[in-house]
């Protein structure tokens, strides 16, 4: 089984339409399309890699980055946008996100950063016990 | 020989460059500040010269008559106490020989006695003929004395001063050339008036140079605000199209990902999905979509790459270490062009220290223009030089199809290609402008139709980072720096002449 990925962007064409490429390949992955919605599924149902874009209404990209790695330190965030800049990216890395993407992406480039992404997670999680890391997880066992 | 156009102020035959007026009216501010600064200075000092000229002949002449009158009276008063009593003509005649026989000089100073009938008593130098009755009336001789002008027989204009001897009938006269009083005060005045053409001359050029310089300057300034004007509207529109083109570049990926990923899940369901026999014809279209996305990607990527605002890093930078890598980068693509690339010896500047990252990218920039020019066959050459310690002049020149004088304004304006191929989006000298800008340079460009072009850069030693007020991306336009060369013999020559 795949990492769960949860997908956030406004627009839904595109998050459900690479929500479906990547649940082809077999990554268990859900797709919201605002911050707040993106906050309470991460609060119910933690993923282990958000994909967020950064210019959303209401909540943007940023905001979600700062609180999720307050909250939810192991998720791994990658970033996905159609407004990135040079100082976008700087801080997006500097907030602690795994990776940055400008639109229009390639499958294959997303598709190897969420696997790093998974493998980073993974080798984490060897070190510490998933149940302390991550006590929303419940059941989940990698 | 100075060649007289060489003297010849800029603004004179300018009245295109200017604005059509401003030339006229510059030619014609030149003239009024010359002639009235003339007339000014001028007009006391030939005004003083004058007065003193007629007042110096006045006095001069008023002198020597003085003068004059004043020996004839003593003489003639002499003469009348010793002729007292002594037969009047034979006594005259004795008394002179004894007494003045050198008075008479000739023609500067001709002294002799007549009586007033008009008969000489004495010989005289212009009237020869001695005891002649006819020759000098003495009706002319009115007061007991006094100077008058008369003419000599020969026709030379004399004056003549005359002294009655009281008591007798004789007349004492004297005759000098009437020229003889002109000689006496104007030969000096005359070196004195060549030294005063001499300055007039001498206050005309220097109020002509003044004028030259003023109005020359007022030129200039007026040139350099049109300039500036004309620069400051280019340069807002350039910003204008810079702002814009980011923004459409940014809401463009947003659709151009949905595209993108709605093609990509095509794919996938062709080639993951379990449909069991796809139109043939379905995967390679697809594919063809996901190209052009591709395209466009490139195109909104080259157009954020342009509007970035990076903080450059500025360190220590090994010029030829650079060229190297831009040389590794350029090699393949030229030797499959058959072009060759030329770089002179770099000179060693240690303290070279700049952006390292827009110093490569300047240099393929500039590099990969100069190989597409090319086409086939060509040498292109990069040249470091550093001449003046603050600054690093880098030449880059092609022998390709050279830029025609229309397009050489626009070739740094972001948009502009001439390429065909499909991948030029124009921009990679409107960012290679905006590299130099950032760091403190400058970039002109010389182009000759047919034979090449050559980009000459200007970069500080020490990076000095221009940052834009607004943060934003620096654009080209503020000072276009395009240099236009029509084809002609003499520029020809110097375009590839080391600078």
């Amino acid at each position: 089984m795949g990492p769960r990925i949860l997908l956030v962007d406004d627009e839904q064409e595109f998050v459900q339409t690479l929500a479906e490429r990547l649940q082809m390949r077999d990554m268990e992955t859900s797709a919201v399309f605002d911050g707040p919605a993106a906050l309470a599924q991460v609060q119910s149902h933690p993923p282990q890699i958000l994909i967020v874009d950064l210019k959303m209404p209401g909540m943007d990209g940023i905001q979600i980055l700062k609180q999720v790695k307050q909250t939810h330190p192991g998720i791994q965030i990658i970033i996905l946008t159609g407004h990135g800049s040079e100082q976008d990216k700087i801080l997006c890395m500097h907030l602690g996100a795994f990776a940055y993407f400008q639109k229009p992406v390639d499958i294959d480039r997303l598709i190897t950063a969420i696997r790093q992404g998974y493998e980073t997670i993974l080798s984490n999680e060897q070190k510490t016990a998933p149940c302390d890391r991550y006590p929303e997880t419940g059941s989940w066992q990698p | 020989m100075i060649p007289l156009h060489r003297l010849k102020p800029a603004f004179w035959d300018l009245p295109d460059t200017a604005g059509s007026h401003s030339g006229l009216n510059l030619k014609r501010k030149w003239k009024l500040i010359v002639l009235v600064t003339a007339i000014l200075s001028l007009s006391p000092l030939v005004i003083m010269t004058l007065v003193d000229f007629s007042l110096t002949r006045r006095t001069i002449e008023t002198e020597a008559n003085t003068g004059m009158r004043t020996s004839l009276n003593t003489i003639a008063a002499m003469m009348s106490a010793s002729l007292a009593e002594k037969p009047m003509v034979t006594g005259a005649k004795t008394l002179w020989d004894k007494t003045f026989p050198h008075l008479n000089t000739g023609m500067h100073n001709d002294l002799f006695l007549m009586d007033n009938t008009g008969r000489l008593l004495t010989p005289s130098y212009y009237y020869e003929a001695f005891g002649s009755r006819t020759i000098l009336d003495a009706g002319l001789f009115t007061g007991p004395d006094g100077i008058v002008h008369i003419q000599a027989p020969d026709g030379t204009p004399l004056l003549a001063g005359y002294a009655r001897v009281t008591h007798t009938p004789l007349i004492l006269v004297q005759l000098r050339q009437a020229d003889w009083l002109r000689d006496l005060w104007l030969k000096p005045r005359l070196k004195l008036l060549w030294f005063l053409c001499a300055s007039i001359g001498f206050i005309l050029l220097s109020i002509m140079g003044m004028a030259t310089f003023l109005v020359g300057r007022i030129h200039t300034s007026e040139r350099r605000r049109i300039e500036a004007l004309h620069h400051e509207e280019h340069a807002n529109r350039l910003a204008s199209i810079g702002r814009l083109a980011s923004g459409v570049a940014h809401e463009i990926n947003n659709p151009l990902d949905i595209i993108n990923q709605k093609t990509g899940l095509i794919i996938d369901l062709l080639t993951l999905g379990k449909q069991a026999r796809p139109d043939q014809r379905l995967l390679p279209l697809a594919e063809d979509v996901l190209e052009a996305v591709k395209r466009c990607g490139t195109i909104t990527r080259q157009l954020l790459d342009f509007a970035r605002h990076m903080e450059p890093c500025v360190e220590q930078v090994d010029m030829e270490e650079v060229i190297s890598q831009v040389l590794a980068l350029l090699e393949t693509d030229a030797r499959d062009r058959g072009i060759t690339i030329h770089v002179p010896p770099v000179p060693e500047i240690p303290e070279f220290a700049c952006d390292r990252s827009s110093l490569v990218q300047i240099f393929l920039n500039l590099g990969e223009n100069a190989i597409t020019a090319m086409g086939k066959n060509g040498t292109l050459t990069i040249g470091v030089f550093h001449e003046k310690t603050d600054l690093v002049t880098i030449t880059v020149s092609d022998t390709g199809k050279g830029i025609s004088p229309e397009d050489l304004p626009k070739i740094f304006e972001p948009f502009y290609t001439s390429r065909t191929d499909r991948w030029g989006a124009g921009l990679g000298l409107a960012i290679t402008y905006g590299l130099i800008r950032e760091m403190g340079g400058d970039i002109r460009v010389k182009s000759v139709m047919g034979k090449g072009t050559r980009f000459t850069l200007t970069l500080p030693v020490k990076a000095a980072r221009q940052s834009t007020s607004d943060g934003s991306l620096q654009l080209p336009g503020a000072d276009m720096p395009v240099q236009s060369t029509s084809v002609s013999d003499d520029t020809r020559g110097d375009l590839y002449a080391k600078p």
